[in-house]
């Protein structure tokens, strides 16, 4: 028998991501040897609801950040403002700092695209 | 008097004392920025039992995804096309992948020379994003099972991986 699979890539209508400034500054934070780097994300993503958020170096490699949380719930359209905290012992390896979008494990969902905006710290 | 009184007093309370102008303020602010959209949805076509393929011409329908940058230079786009499946029913023999992205449209004459520049590595293609503008690309995926093994029912995900990354 002749096995037909349609087979669902992405499917989902127009859906975007923003993630911003592009060239944030670092500022001192209310915490000795902390500072801070604020960020906004929106969601223009129907599909997506959680966004992380990492800090990488040149290499791609992460640098330890804190924030309120690694995992971001965003509702559709909705805008968040997010405080990422740094030692400053790492801030001269700090370079990127980025949102990805992810998608829950078992979601009975076909949109599968991942996107990832990094913005670099100046 | 007392009559008088009320009367100017009625006459008073009736004029408005004070401008009730609201003033609704709407902000905005212009700032480099990118923005990733899946514009297109994609689908795997079938056309032979071992091979998934979003060609056309296989039954399958491209991907496309648009880039907005606001300000030139200042991004740059890194698509990775899709090098296992996210979810598929439980394969037991190897999977070969090909896919390839290629840009679909441009909102500026300037951006044609993006395909020419493109940089081409294992299953990533990055674009500079040199003209601030949309651009749309267009991915081609497809899967072969094993040596014209056929797939086997059920659904099959995969991921494309969209990233906008500051210069």
């Amino acid at each position: 028998m002749r096995i037909f699979l349609l087979l669902v890539f992405l499917c989902a209508p127009a859906m975007g991501h923003q993630f911003t400034p592009t060239y944030p500054e670092v500022f001192p934070s209310h915490l000795p040897g902390i500072s801070k780097v604020t960020m906004e994300l929106f969601n223009n993503r129907r599909d997506i609801s959680y966004y992380t958020i990492g800090v990488f170096d040149t290499n791609w490699q992460m640098v330890p950040f804190a924030t309120s949380g690694k995992v971001i719930k965003i509702a559709y359209l909705g805008r968040k403002t997010i405080d990422i905290y740094i030692r400053n012992t790492d801030l001269s390896k700090a370079v990127y700092i980025c949102s990805k979008s992810r998608t829950l494990v078992g979601q009975k969902q076909v949109a599968i695209v991942s996107s990832k905006i990094c913005s670099k710290l100046k | 008097m007392f009559k008088q009184m009320l009367v100017a007093g009625a006459i008073l309370a009736a004029l408005p004392i004070g401008a009730n102008a609201l003033d609704a303020p709407i902000m905005g602010s212009v700032q480099s920025k990118c923005s990733i959209t899946t514009d297109t949805p994609g689908i795997y076509g079938n056309p032979t039992p071992s091979m998934l393929s979003t060609a056309a011409t296989d039954g399958g329908i491209e991907p496309v995804i648009r880039f907005d940058v606001i300000s030139a230079d200042y991004y740059k786009a890194v698509i990775a096309t899709p090098q296992d499946f996210s979810s598929s029913p439980t394969l037991t023999d190897t999977v070969v992948w090909n896919g390839t992205v290629a840009v679909a449209e441009v909102s500026d004459p300037l951006m044609s020379g993006y395909d020419a520049a493109k940089r081409v590595y294992n299953n990533v293609s990055e674009f500079d994003l040199t003209v601030a503008g949309t651009t749309w690309f267009s991915i081609t995926s497809d899967a072969s099972y094993g040596f014209d093994k056929s797939w086997p029912a059920g659904n099959y995900n995969a991921i494309v991986s969209a990233e906008c990354i500051a210069l």
